[in-house]
């Protein structure tokens, strides 16, 4: 977010709500970020957390009955302004803004062979030729890493291997040279050794062609190493945005820092006792007033349940979302505090350690 | 790995489970057999953790249900108390005799929510076990069995009887389920990706009920992912699966700090975190796993091992002791 000259995309204030039987949904609540041309960017949060939801809405994917408010600019363009003319700029988004699904099985056409699907949006969106798609579709696969192109572009979905699949369907995000690919959980349902393949593909591609990329996802390990910012969302808020480096080594979100300890490490010992995060996400029909972790935070001070913290700049490029940002000594106050009286503000009962109790003690954690 | 062999075999009245030269093949057509499982040997100690990883289609699923005889293997054994003077082979059994031993041995699934019947009451989807084994109603005692469970694994015994599915998360999905598979009293609970499905918050929270559940009922514990960390955290020993066949046995801190198949170097070097022991230049596996209906001569893992010569398409590598509790099949495994 260095925002120096004018950013590639820019979204401010985006709020999107979901009207259901059991109220209105504040799938995201007041989402701000910019992304620079050529620079990639992790969203990380869990289910629930708004991310996929925000990045539909940079795809103009959303429902027709989803409430949407804030402001999307695309190099200079009002994208909310657009997707309210429809027609007018089809050749937007597909062309200049590209997305990859998480299961390549669902986003792929079943009865239609995979050269076919990657050359429809060349003939559509830049009018090529039949030939002149076809042979480009070739060309797709290759870059894409995929063996014997010329074969496979007759090929059926089916006939080819799940990390083959998604190649696949990055061969078609890519065909009309998107300036911003946004990745929704590319490697979800591959295997690991697969989902290394993949990432690394999207990252050599994205270098080569200058472009950005929006990497979505569950899964930190996912970003560690590849995005140039990471952005950690919860309950559709934006809680922490900072340089990847930086989430790793000096996460100030109590929620990042109970992501990262909730997540098994591979070199540590075996039988570690992990440490879950208490309680459960927020339902978001009710926005709470005060911050959204506050139920689940071991940090949590009445000024967290009275007023809802604001994304607040902590240093250079690292904005946090949090009245005790974790490694400041208002953090420390607030933890001693909290567990010399054996709760937190919300009522969470902390360990005299400082851990949430139902981290270290044994049995039920969660209720209906 | 390729390798075939029984010396990771361990002796013993400990040993609660012994599979033996376990085949699991299916016919797809036109003489055609997808090798799914081919001669895989491993056990089970009393109390222990196994676990059992490797990429889709390695096998280590079908090698779990043919534990339970869904559907009994092609050929192999599968033993309980193998060196107790009573042990029983499940292979050998079959109606009656065979749901005489089932609830001995339980299981647990990867998605939760198409794990349980979303028309029934919970109570009565983990009370359903215990209604099959005991002729007739449950009982005063089978009803307060039901309640303990359900509390031990968190779920208010009151909501069960109330809900149905649906109205849980995922998480409270696979409570259930681990709930349903004990109110049977089990001594072996297979664990067929328990946590994949899930976030990484509430997984955090299901692989330390695991972990409870196994001390509290004295589990032993088969336990299959393909999320190494995950496998790190939980189990004492390894069985690493490719294509059906098992490339490299120990005890899980040896394998995770000195892994010696390349195979295993390369799945520990792929993880988003890597393992210490391996470096980048380990992470070597091209996309594809050859088609199990046609597996390479020789070493199964050789197509994809940039180690491979010669021998490795001719002559299958036996499963060798390195030091300790640590087997690897593999002409040249890294010692």
């Amino acid at each position: 977010m260095t925002g120096r000259q004018a950013p590639l995309l820019s979204v401010r204030d985006l709020k999107v709500v979901f009207p259901t039987p059991i109220g209105m949904v504040h799938a995201v609540d007041g989402v701000s970020f910019d992304l620079e041309a050529g620079q990639s960017m992790g969203i990380v949060g869990e289910s629930g957390s708004g991310k996929t939801v925000t990045a539909k809405t940079l795809m103009n994917l959303l429902p027709s009955y989803a409430l949407v408010d804030g402001s999307v600019t695309f190099d200079g363009r009002d994208l909310r302004a657009l997707s309210a003319e429809r027609k007018s700029e089809k050749h937007l988004w597909g062309v200049e803004i590209s997305m990859v699904f998480q299961d390549p099985m669902t986003s792929l056409n079943p009865v239609k062979k995979v050269g076919e699907q990657i050359a429809e949006s060349l003939r559509y969106h830049l009018g090529e030729t039949r030939t002149a798609a076809r042979r480009q579709a070739g060309d797709l696969l290759e870059q894409v890493g995929i063996p014997e192109p010329g074969r496979r572009l007759d090929e059926y979905p089916h006939q080819l291997s799940g990390g083959l699949r998604q190649r696949v369907v990055i061969a078609a995000a890519l065909a009309c040279e998107p300036r911003i690919l946004i990745a929704d959980e590319p490697t979800t349902s591959l295997d690991v050794t697969v989902q290394k393949h993949i990432l690394d593909l999207l990252d050599d591609l994205r270098a080569e062609r200058g472009m950005s990329m929006i990497l979505v996802t569950h899964d930190l390990g996912v970003v560690k190493g590849r995005t140039d910012e990471v952005m950690v969302m919860y309950a559709g808020r934006t809680m922490e945005e900072a340089p990847t480096e930086e989430i790793f080594s000096r996460q100030s979100h109590p929620y990042t820092e109970a992501l990262m300890e909730t997540i098994p490490k591979i070199n540590s010992a075996g039988h570690t006792r992990l440490m879950p995060i208490p309680g459960q996400p927020p339902v978001t029909t009710s926005p709470p007033i005060g911050c959204p972790f506050a139920d689940r935070c071991r940090y949590t001070t009445d000024r967290c349940v009275a007023q809802g913290p604001l994304l607040e700049a902590l240093g250079d490029d690292h904005q946090v979302a949090c009245h005790t940002p974790v490694g400041t000594p208002a953090a420390e106050t607030a933890l001693a505090a909290n567990a010399a009286r054996g709760h937190t503000a919300t009522g969470l009962e902390i360990h005299h350690s400082g851990v949430p109790v139902g981290a270290v003690a044994d049995g039920p954690a969660e209720q209906v | 790995m390729a390798g075939r062999g029984t010396v990771q075999l361990r002796g013993g009245e400990d040993v609660i489970l012994r599979v033996e030269n376990l085949v699991q093949e299916f016919p797809v057509g036109r003489h055609r057999v997808v090798h799914a499982v081919s001669d895989v040997s491993f056990d089970l100690l009393k109390g222990e953790t196994l676990g059992i990883v490797g990429e889709s289609g390695c096998g280590k699923s079908t090698t779990a249900r043919a534990l339970v005889q869904l559907p009994p293997p092609t050929s192999g054994r599968v033993v309980l108390d193998p060196d107790s003077g009573n042990e029983v082979d499940l292979t050998g059994l079959s109606g009656n005799d065979l749901r005489d031993v089932r609830p001995r041995l339980q299981m647990i699934f990867q998605d939760p929510i198409s794990s349980l019947n979303p028309r029934r009451r919970v109570r009565d989807i983990v009370s359903e076990g215990l209604e099959i084994w005991s002729d007739g109603g449950i009982g005063t005692e089978g009803q307060e069995r039901v309640d303990e469970v359900l509390h031990a694994v968190g779920i208010d015994p009151a909501a069960a009887a109330s809900h149905r599915p649906h109205q849980f998360s995922g998480g409270q999905c696979q409570r259930i389920s681990i709930a349903r598979a004990l109110t049977v009293d089990p001594e072996i609970l297979i664990c067929d990706e328990p946590v994949s499905a899930l976030d990484v918050s509430v997984q955090a929270k299901i692989l330390n009920l695991l972990e409870d559940m196994k001390a509290r009922y004295d589990l032993s514990l088969i336990f299959i992912s393909h999320d190494l960390s995950v496998v790190r955290n939980v189990t004492d020993r390894v069985v690493v699966m490719y294509l059906g066949k098992i490339c490299e046995v120990g005890d899980a801190d040896r394998l995770y700090e000195a892994p010696a198949h390349p195979y295993t170097r390369a799945l520990l070097a792929s993880a988003p975190e890597p393992a210490r022991s391996v470096g980048v230049a380990d992470a070597v596996l091209g996309d594809d796993i050859p088609s199990p209906t046609e597996p390479p001569s020789g070493c199964r893992f050789r197509t994809r091992c940039p180690l491979a010569i010669e021998k490795c398409a001719t002559e299958e590598p036996q499963m060798q002791q390195l030091d300790g509790d640590h087997f690897v099949a593999c002409h040249l495994p890294r010692v």
